[in-house]
């Protein structure tokens, strides 16, 4: 880091109505000392709140992670509410919605990365972490779902002495080696990048934590041959997870696109589970920063108005793909005439729970595209997290709509069953409780903010006069 | 086979070839005494991992078919039906699929003992209601019964089966001067055996029970026979369905039900004609006036009382469909009609039955392939010894109550359950110094015992059922045990002959038998000499031998009777509609379950498996029509109470829409008090709607009654194996 | 060196389709609905019975159904003919390729679809799979007699030759497997092929109305081929191509609706 960047001129008052193209760039750089130990200050500050809040979810945590997958493990899953035909209920549903959850980290990370998009810079690490907490929801609750988890390890290639190998034409097969193959890169994607960081951290520390932190940073000393190492993993890996991250989503559509099952079998699954991830996961993210601004210290120097607006404009954009991709999903089978998917639709817009499919359509569409045109709510985060929260129950009932109500719809109508889950409510709450904690945890010992990136962010960032106006450029060195 | 053969190849072959001989081994005379005997000690047909298989009788109902029982290890493992048996050549129904589950039923009564009146208490574990006994100490229990009593103190109730039993409590009553005993069953009840006897009685002047020719017919027209599903005997009447469907030369049959609710043999009909309960007889007779017409014959005098409107109008129905029924019957060559179920359960069911007869005799089926016999009279019988109506029942609660009887015996009966509460039974017994019970199981008539003195389920008795109807032939199936007894149990029949002995005297001389297979033989002895059996001895033992291992003696000819056509038509019939009992907006008709019978309730898989019509399981439900159903503003799993002049049930409601809007049905089947954990408190029995009102031949008129229901606003839900969803609609409950 | 140029043959049927070895037909016409198929099943198959809350709620476990529908309404009501479901025993199986762990396979000599039970981890995804829905889970330990204390006794008529499934398991029609590896060892003891209508499953066996038949369909001349090419056999879901190996013979009673 041997370019000594010009200080910048400070932001201009943000002028209503006017949108500065600077404003992402936060163009109010401070020391790097100064910044660092804001970082720290967020990381090291824990109030009552905290703690008491920690201290529920662990219970919770407790009760209905721990407990509850113990009782469905002694019990089997007539405790659970799936039947037949309904075999795959909601822990399903929490799959899919996690690995869709996942998603967001490496899309806003790894394709903003390479596309170069200077808005991701503070909230890359807040997405690449709930990436990796998210995806162990996600396995969790595949886990909670299996009839035998004491025999899960099957799914694994391993060697044994009976030749015994599992099938890999089965899309479940598929999606195991998917998901394990994106939580290991995410975890090192999520790891690369913050190396530094925790280098950062480790200079700054004192006793057992130095060493801990020493061990987890590497002995990254931040000389110019490590940055050009550290660089290129980096790069290697932004451009190798971006069709692993298709591909997860893809794979996971498959289990459903794969089946001979009416509502399921369709080619469009794969982008069309893509998007409905992204749409997802774009929204949680929203949440996440708005918490981590909300409640961590110095976070609304990192994360600004600008960039909840960025984001608002990123889930417009992803709500409108999701609603052409889920309109296609109806205008093919429409065009297909099959009496069984007729039904499903039928099923799902007229059946008993018919309030599930349009609070889906208000809260994936009507709520993003009549509130995110307009910048001043785009850019007001609570509004933002609100909104993001919407998407989030809409994305989850979609998801409860495909699974658990597209196997009620199957070609013998005498089976067909409505699904009423038990244990599964408390298993959701589970791992939603599991994942703020491991959040809420991860806080105290890894900086959310990549401290680094920022400040590189900021140091390369120029004004250059063409003709009168101030266009904001990079410097050559990213 | 290959010339190679590897070791594991060998040891299954080994295993197979011992297997294959070890089939049908059945008790060689030697072994007429099951015994428990160490493994080392092992019979050499036990071999271990090797099935064994015995013939014996299914008890579930008394059609008497033949099981063929695999045995592993001195474990009743599967039931099949025994293919040489002609009642069900090979075949069962999921009642004696399901006996094992009697069997091994962990509510068994599993020692004799005293028991406390009231208390559903048969084990002295559970509580201060039951005090066991031994078996010495029932000896002399029953003994001094026997002798203490005045003979026309003690009085016998036993069940339709087994024979064996009936036939040592007649010689036993015949020589201690007591009264004959009493037979029912439930099914008897609801099968009007009676009402068909008497009106067979009465037109032809033989006695018997009918027979119905179903699988040689070309066109059958059932007023409201379930003969597909309880009816006298569904298994073999279920193959002649077959038979009937797959046709004569290619011409399949065609089957018309008529009957207020469309059962599961009616839905297995061409088509349904939804009469109104008790117009059956009016109709029958209409039939008859409409078909004399179309032949361009003068009007026998049976049908001269017919009024075609009248009948349409009571009926309900419109003129087209009795219309198209006699061109039906014009075009067919071997028409058979059939009265039944709740159709004789009217006060007009004997004419019913005898306008249902007399229809066969018009189109001249007596005695034809495809027509109508009087059944064949079982081996050692005289004649068909029919179950009491509920007339002769309401006679013997008389003479219960009176006080008269100090000592009743009981078994293989429920009369506390079956019986109507209008008539009495239970009170009664309150008149009994001593009610003795050889309940099985612990039913609400061993509740009311001061004795319970267990016999053996059937699987683990010896004895012979003869067979009523059903085979062609004359059959006498045959039990024996297929394992040891699994409680300390003990055969009543030998209870009674210890008990004879014991007495000493007349008794003791009488009875001289050392045990029941000593007793069996003494009545077996008497076919040794039949020539025209499936089989003959020269000797008792081996004929005893062959029988156990056959499960019964048959004889090969056709020994049904034709009864005399000659003066059926000449007699004036009734053409009333039947007068019914109530003044509630409703019909009910109440109809014996298909899987559970009368006394299948304590058998957990049976309760599991689905009602074939509505598809219901573990529970009660009362059938509504959907649009009545709309009318009362009750859907689905709504509890309504349903009151009659006599009583009144709760039970949840099911729209089905097989059923006259105004006619209501329930299953009879549930509701028990007591008989163990699955069955009780679980769903009403709809006997305790039932008045005492018969009809002329004594049977009782459960389906002539009209009564009221009510919405409670309770709401239990069935559980159902069907969707409702998918059935009836995404908007069903 | 020369090359094959001669033009395959091609029929109207698929090789699969002319294969197969077992196979069932199904008369609805004679089917009376009387479950007797379902009990004897049951008790040879050690199927255990999960009480009225399960029941209510689709998980009783019954490898066989019986389907019926209602056209109409009172009085023109109808009951479509009773349709007796249970594995169809698909060659193409949808069941087969989706289990992760191959406890769903074919069965090569039989041709017929197995479950293994050991190797089963519960995904149940062959259930989703499965159009036929035939497919039945063990949701809870519903055979452990320590845990249902009511089968202590019951238990005793297990049969030995069918494994008792605990929790976690799925389970399926066998076409009775146990009888037909039986009766093969007892025909090759002796030296022979297996006679048409030797090996009878459990709910062929008790079918008072003998509306099943089971046999080999490899073999043109025996009961259930001839039974098969009725003029009213049809597959379920026949646009599917499963090749079902179990025909049903439309039912004609009901004013001849077709189920």
């Amino acid at each position: 880091m041997a370019v000594t960047a010009k200080s910048l001129p400070q932001a201009r008052p943000h002028a209503k109505g006017h949108e500065d193209p600077r404003e992402q760039l936060m163009f109010d750089p401070k020391p790097r000392g100064e910044m660092n130990a804001m970082v720290l200050e967020s990381m090291h500050t824990a109030t009552w709140k905290f703690w008491t809040l920690a201290g529920v979810l662990t219970v919770l945590v407790l009760t209905c992670f721990v407990y509850a997958w113990y009782y469905l493990i002694v019990q089997g899953l007539g405790v659970a509410g799936v039947n037949r035909p309904v075999f795959w209920g909601i822990f399903l549903v929490n799959t899919v919605f996690w690995i869709g959850i996942s998603h967001a980290g490496t899309f806003i990370s790894a394709i903003l990365r390479v596309l170069k998009v200077e808005a991701r810079r503070p909230f890359t690490r807040a997405a690449e972490l709930m990436t990796t907490f998210g995806l162990v929801q996600a396995g969790a609750s595949i886990f909670m779902h299996m009839g035998r988890v004491w025999l899960a390890y099957w799914l694994f290639p391993y060697p044994n002495e009976r030749g015994l190998w599992p099938d890999f034409h089965s899309p479940l097969m598929w999606d195991f080696l998917a998901i394990n193959t994106y939580l290991l890169c995410s975890t090192m994607y999520l790891f690369l990048p913050l190396i530094p960081d925790l280098a950062m951290v480790r200079d700054q520390s004192k006793g057992p934590l130095k060493i801990f932190y020493r061990v987890l940073s590497l002995g990254f000393r931040g000389t110019e041959n490590e940055w050009k190492n550290l660089q290129t993993a980096m790069n290697i890996f932004a451009f190798a997870i971006i069709p692993v991250m298709f591909s997860v989503h893809t794979i996971v559509s498959w289990d459903f696109a794969m089946a001979t099952r009416p509502g399921w079998s369709s080619t469009v699954f794969g982008p069309y589970f893509v998007i409905g991830a992204l749409h997802s996961g774009m929204a949680a993210v929203a949440i996440v920063l708005f918490m981590i601004r909300s409640t961590m210290k110095n976070m609304k120097y990192f994360l600004r108005p600008e960039h909840f607006d960025f984001l608002g404009k990123l889930m417009l954009m992803v709500s409108m793909a999701w609603a052409y991709f889920y309109f296609n999903d109806y205008l093919v089978p429409w065009y297909g005439g099959d009496k069984w998917e007729k039904l499903f639709a039928e099923f799902i817009e007229k059946g008993p729970l018919w309030y599930l499919w349009y609070i889906m359509l208000i809260c994936n569409i009507a709520v993003p595209w009549l509130t995110l045109w307009n910048k001043n709510w785009r850019r007001t985060p609570w509004l933002l997290a609100i909104i993001g929260f919407f998407i989030n129950v809409g994305m989850w009932l979609e998801r409860y709509v495909i699974i658990p109500e597209g196997l009620t719809i199957n070609r013998m109508p005498f089976t067909w069953r409505i699904y009423i889950p038990a244990v599964e409510i408390y298993l959701t709450i589970g791992t939603l409780s599991l994942f703020f904690l491991l959040y809420l945890l991860a806080s105290r010992v890894i900086p959310l903010i990549p401290v680094w990136e920022v400040q590189e962010g900021q140091k390369a960032h120029m004004l250059r006069k063409v003709g009168k106006a101030e266009i904001p450029t990079l410097s050559e060195m990213e | 086979m290959t010339d190679k053969i590897s070791r594991r190849d060998f040891l299954k072959l080994a295993g197979v070839g011992a297997a294959t001989t070890a089939v049908l081994t059945g008790c060689g005379p030697a072994s007429r005494y099951v015994t428990r005997e160490p493994y080392v000690k092992m019979p050499e047909y036990t071999y271990n991992g090797l099935s064994t298989y015995y013939a014996t009788t299914c008890r579930e109902c008394s059609a008497g078919c033949g099981l063929i029982v695999r045995t592993f290890q001195g474990r009743a493992i599967k039931v099949e039906g025994n293919q040489n048996n002609p009642v069900n050549l090979g075949k069962t129904c999921a009642r004696g699929q399901i006996s094992l589950h009697g069997l091994y039923n962990p509510d068994r009564v599993q020692n004799p003992g005293k028991h406390v009146r009231g208390e559903n208490v048969f084990s002295s574990d559970k509580g201060a209601g039951f005090q066991e006994l031994t078996w010495l100490d029932v000896t002399n229990i029953v003994a001094d019964a026997l002798t203490k009593n005045q003979p026309d103190e003690v009085a016998f109730l036993v069940g339709m089966a087994p024979d064996h039993l009936f036939d040592l409590v007649t010689d036993l009553t015949q020589t201690i001067g007591a009264p004959a005993p009493v037979r029912f069953g439930a099914l008897g009840m609801f099968e009007a055996r009676t009402t068909l006897m008497k009106a067979a009685q009465e037109l032809f002047g033989q006695s018997g029970l009918p027979f119905f020719d179903i699988g040689n017919a070309d066109l059958v027209i059932s007023f409201g026979a379930n003969f597909l599903e309880t009816w006298l005997s569904p298994v073999a009447q279920t193959r002649g369905y077959s038979q009937l469907r797959k046709g004569k030369n290619g011409r399949r049959g065609y089957f018309v039900q008529l009957e207020p609710r469309m059962s599961q043999t009616g839905a297995k009909a061409d088509e349904w004609v939804p009469l109104a309960a008790g117009s059956e007889a009016p109709v029958a007779l209409a039939i008859g006036r409409l078909l004399a017409e179309a032949r361009g014959i003068s009007l026998p005098p049976a049908f001269a009382n017919a009024d075609v409107n009248a009948a349409l109008s009571a009926a309900g129905v419109n003129p087209e469909s009795i219309q198209h029924l006699v061109d039906l019957i014009t075009a067919s060559e071997r028409p058979v009609f059939i009265p039944g179920g709740a159709a004789l359960a009217q006060n007009n069911g004997l004419q019913t039955a005898e306008a249902v007869l007399a229809l066969n005799a018009f189109v001249g089926n007596l005695g034809q392939s495809g027509g109508v016999f009087l059944s064949a009279i079982a081996p050692l019988a005289d004649e068909y010894h029919r179950p009491a109506s509920a007339k002769e029942m309401a006679d013997f609660v008389g003479k219960l109550k009176s006080g008269r009887v100090k000592t009743l015996f009981i078994h293989g009966v429920n009369p506390v359950f079956e019986l109507p509460k209008s008539l009495g039974f239970a009170d009664a017994l309150a008149n009994v110094p001593q009610v003795i019970s050889f309940a099985t199981f612990p039913d609400e008539t061993a509740v009311q015992a001061d004795y319970v003195f267990p016999d053996h389920h059937s699987l683990e008795s010896w004895g012979y059922q003869k067979v009523a109807t059903g085979a062609s032939s004359s059959v006498l199936s045959g039990s024996q045990p297929v394992i040891v007894p699994f409680f300390n149990t003990k055969s009543t029949v030998d209870v009674l002959l210890a008990a004879a002995q014991q007495a000493g005297g007349s008794l003791a001389a009488a009875l001289p038998f050392k045990d029941e297979v000593e007793f069996l033989q003494s009545k077996l002895v008497n076919l040794i000499n039949e020539s025209d059996g499936f089989f003959s001895a020269p000797e008792i033992n081996t004929f005893t031998a062959y029988f156990q291992q056959h499960g019964g003696w048959w004889k090969t000819t056709d020994d049904r009777v034709a009864p005399s056509s000659a003066d059926v038509l000449n007699r004036s019939l009734n053409a009333a509609a039947a007068r019914l009992d109530g003044d509630g907006e409703f019909f009910f008709v109440p109809f014996v379950s298909p899987i559970l019978g009368e006394a299948g309730a304590n058998k957990p898989w049976l309760q599991e498996v689905p009602d074939p019509t509505t598809t219901v399981m573990w529970n009660t439900w009362v059938e509504i029509n959907p649009d009545t159903a709309a009318k009362l503003g009750v859907d689905n799993g709504d509890v309504v109470k349903v009151t009659s002049a006599y009583g009144e049930v709760e039970a949840s409601v099911y729209k089905y829409p097989a059923i006259r809007p105004d006619t209501i049905a329930m299953p009879f089947g549930q509701g028990h008090t007591a008989y163990g954990q699955f069955a009780q408190g679980r769903g009403v029995n709809p006997a305790d709607l039932f008045g005492a009102s018969m009809n002329e031949a004594g049977d009782l008129a459960f389906a002539g009654l009209r009564v009221r229901v009510e919405k409670t606003g309770k709401t239990k839900p069935l559980a159902r194996m069907e969707s409702a969803l998918g059935v009836y609609g995404f908007d069903a409950k | 060196m020369s090359t094959d140029l001669s033009v395959p043959v091609f029929t109207n049927q698929s090789e699969e389709e002319l294969g197969g070895k077992w196979g069932m037909v199904i008369d609805q016409d004679l089917c009376t609905g009387c479950q007797a198929c379902v009990a004897a099943c049951s008790m040879e198959n050690n199927i255990p019975f999960v009480g009225e809350t399960d029941a209510a709620y689709g998980r009783s476990i019954q490898w066989i159904r019986i389907e019926r529908f209602w056209q109409g309404s009172f009085p023109e009501v109808k009951m479509t003919p009773y349709q007796p479901m249970m594995c169809q025993q698909c060659h193409n199986a949808p069941c087969e390729p989706v289990c992760p762990v191959f406890a769903s396979v074919h069965s090569a000599s039989e041709d017929i679809n197995l479950q293994v039970y050991n190797r089963c981890v519960g995904t149940r995804y062959c259930a989703n799979n499965c159009p036929y829905q035939v497919r039945v889970f063990n949701w809870r330990d519903y055979a452990d007699a320590r845990v249902r204390p009511e089968l202590v006794t019951l238990q005793n008529q297990l049969n030995p030759d069918v494994t008792v499934r605990r929790r976690g398991v799925m389970e399926k029609c066998t076409f009775c497997i146990q009888r037909i590896r039986h009766t093969e060892d007892v025909a090759k003891s002796e030296g022979r092929e297996i006679r048409d209508g030797e090996v009878v499953p459990a709910c062929a066996q008790a079918c008072p109305a003998d509306a099943i038949i089971f046999g080999r369909i490899d073999d043109p001349n025996s009961r259930v081929s001839q039974a098969g090419l009725a003029s009213r056999g049809y597959h379920q879901l026949e646009e599917l191509n499963l090749l079902p190996r179990v025909t049903y013979l439309k039912g004609e009673s009901n004013n001849g609706s077709n189920g």
